[in-house]
């Protein structure tokens, strides 16, 4: 889902690099006024965890093999976009500068499908089916936010004249739907995981240990 | 998953490339991909790509390294722009059978065109990194103006990005001395699935504590929220300015080629 460079025209890319650059400013200011001090070394040390996570290929039933984003798992767990916001852009500007990874004038378009797009999905559908049940919960705001940030990809690629818009839906969706199913049961594996080690560290809305998970 | 220690492995050579001050390798980089990605000339993009490899041929980097880089990035977007010829419209020049499936003379042009921007995007990001630490990026991309506090963000990670890759390449070793194979059929799917979730919960947990005793380190050290962190004043020097020039200069006559030549 990296978008490289010259897919997208320099005036496209300069409306997802202003959108991106909002989003950072937000989830910045969404740091200073919300976390503790500690928190904040706490996100960067964790998006080397989330670098290395994405590192690691998961198999997928028909052969190839695809990775985690983690943007639902982070917005879920930290009780807001913004949090998948900042970590998801630290993840990308670094894959996109360390590694061309993701090009450089498509970063913005990279952070606004990955990071925004995929932490307010993930975060907000979340918050809609929990009263359904937290696993359910869990594992359709990581596919939702795998899906969504897929779609939207479609859509940047097909307005820059690169893909057609219905072939680049169905294909990406395709695709992504596969994806998407694995980002749900691992953010789920993962959530369950933490909350039987560390509950300490999970936002209280997802904790087995409070009610407000269970509402 | 060894990629990032031969970048920074690659990063400490010595060379005259290596000595220039990162700001003027990260603008000019920059800048060569802007150019890269707005041009519409297959020619103008032949002579950045050779211009960059000319510059990593003298930056010490190993060609064989830099080539198998460039060659591991493009798969996704190669996929993309060898599509193209068969769905972009324009003047059919071939028809496969029963007619379903057609190749057009500016298809074959657009999907030539992005693959080429997309090569020089990728060399001049190789070229980048593996000729400027990480560490070095950062701290010029400070020096440039981005924010203090998304700065330290990205140094933190950085200096944690090897951690994590060794843990997760030990977590996957131990993994691999009790035969577990991701890839392997011999267990259920679901099995496989849940193991790898396991692992990335584990990650999550060392990143989760390793950042709870890096902040501990921090308060130790007098750390607080309006700490910035010490970056020494670095001058440029005629190297830096010469080699910027060199870059402007390539950038100006393509484009000036491209206007009344080309």
């Amino acid at each position: 889902m990296h978008i490289p460079d010259g897919f997208i025209p320099l005036w496209q890319c300069a409306i997802y690099w202003f959108i991106a650059i909002v989003a950072i400013g937000f989830a910045l200011r969404w740091a200073r006024e919300n976390l503790d001090e500690k928190n904040i070394p706490l996100l960067a040390v964790l998006a080397a965890g989330i670098f290395a996570i994405q590192a690691m290929n998961v198999p997928i039933p028909w052969g190839t093999s695809g990775h985690m984003v983690g943007a639902a798992l982070i917005a879920i767990i930290f009780f807001s976009p913004w949090a998948a916001v900042l970590v998801l852009s630290i993840v990308l500007i670094l894959q996109g500068l360390i590694f061309g990874d993701g090009g450089m004038t498509a970063l913005g378009a990279n952070i606004v499908n990955m990071g925004l797009i995929g932490g307010f999905v993930g975060f907000y559908a979340y918050k809609v089916l929990k009263g359904v049940g937290r696993i359910p919960a869990i594992f359709l705001a990581g596919w939702a936010s795998i899906f969504l940030a897929a779609i939207a990809c479609a859509i940047e690629m097909a307005w820059a004249g690169t893909f057609p818009l219905a072939e680049g839906i169905v294909f990406m969706g395709l695709y992504h739907a596969v994806i998407g199913v694995i980002e749900g049961v691992i953010s789920v594996v993962v959530i369950l995981g933490i909350d039987n080690v560390r509950p300490d560290l999970l936002a209280d809305w997802v904790s087995s240990s409070k009610k407000e998970a269970l509402q | 998953m060894e990629g990032i220690s031969e970048i920074d492995r690659e990063a400490q050579k010595e060379s005259f490339i290596h000595n220039l001050d990162g700001r003027i390798k990260l603008i000019s980089a920059m800048l060569i991909i802007i150019y890269a990605v707005s041009s519409t000339s297959i020619v103008i993009l032949a002579i950045m790509e050779l211009y960059l490899l000319i510059l990593i041929s003298i930056s010490n980097i190993t060609p064989k390294y830099a080539i198998k880089r460039i060659a591991l990035i493009i798969p996704f977007g190669g996929l993309i722009a060898l599509i193209q010829p068969f769905f972009q419209p324009g003047t059919v020049i071939w028809t496969g059978p029963f007619g379903w499936l057609h190749i057009t003379d500016y298809g074959l042009f657009f999907g030539a065109l992005l693959l080429s921007r997309m090569v020089v995007a990728i060399t001049a990001i190789v070229f980048l990194s593996s000729s400027t630490s990480m560490q070095d990026l950062v701290a010029s991309a400070q020096r440039l103006g981005v924010p203090h506090q998304l700065a330290m963000l990205l140094n933190l990670t950085v200096r944690y990005l090897f951690f994590f890759y060794d843990q997760l390449e030990n977590i996957l070793n131990a993994q691999s001395t009790r035969c577990f194979d991701i890839f392997s059929n011999k267990t259920s799917y679901k099995w496989r699935l849940r193991k790898v979730g396991e692992t990335i919960t584990m990650m999550f947990l060392r990143a989760f504590e390793q950042g709870e005793n890096v902040y501990l380190s921090m308060m130790s050290r007098g750390y607080s929220e309006n700490t910035r962190t010490y970056r020494a004043k670095t001058s440029l020097d005629s190297k830096d300015y010469m080699f910027f020039s060199g870059t402007l200069l390539v950038i100006l006559s393509l484009q000036l080629a491209n206007m009344f030549v080309l």
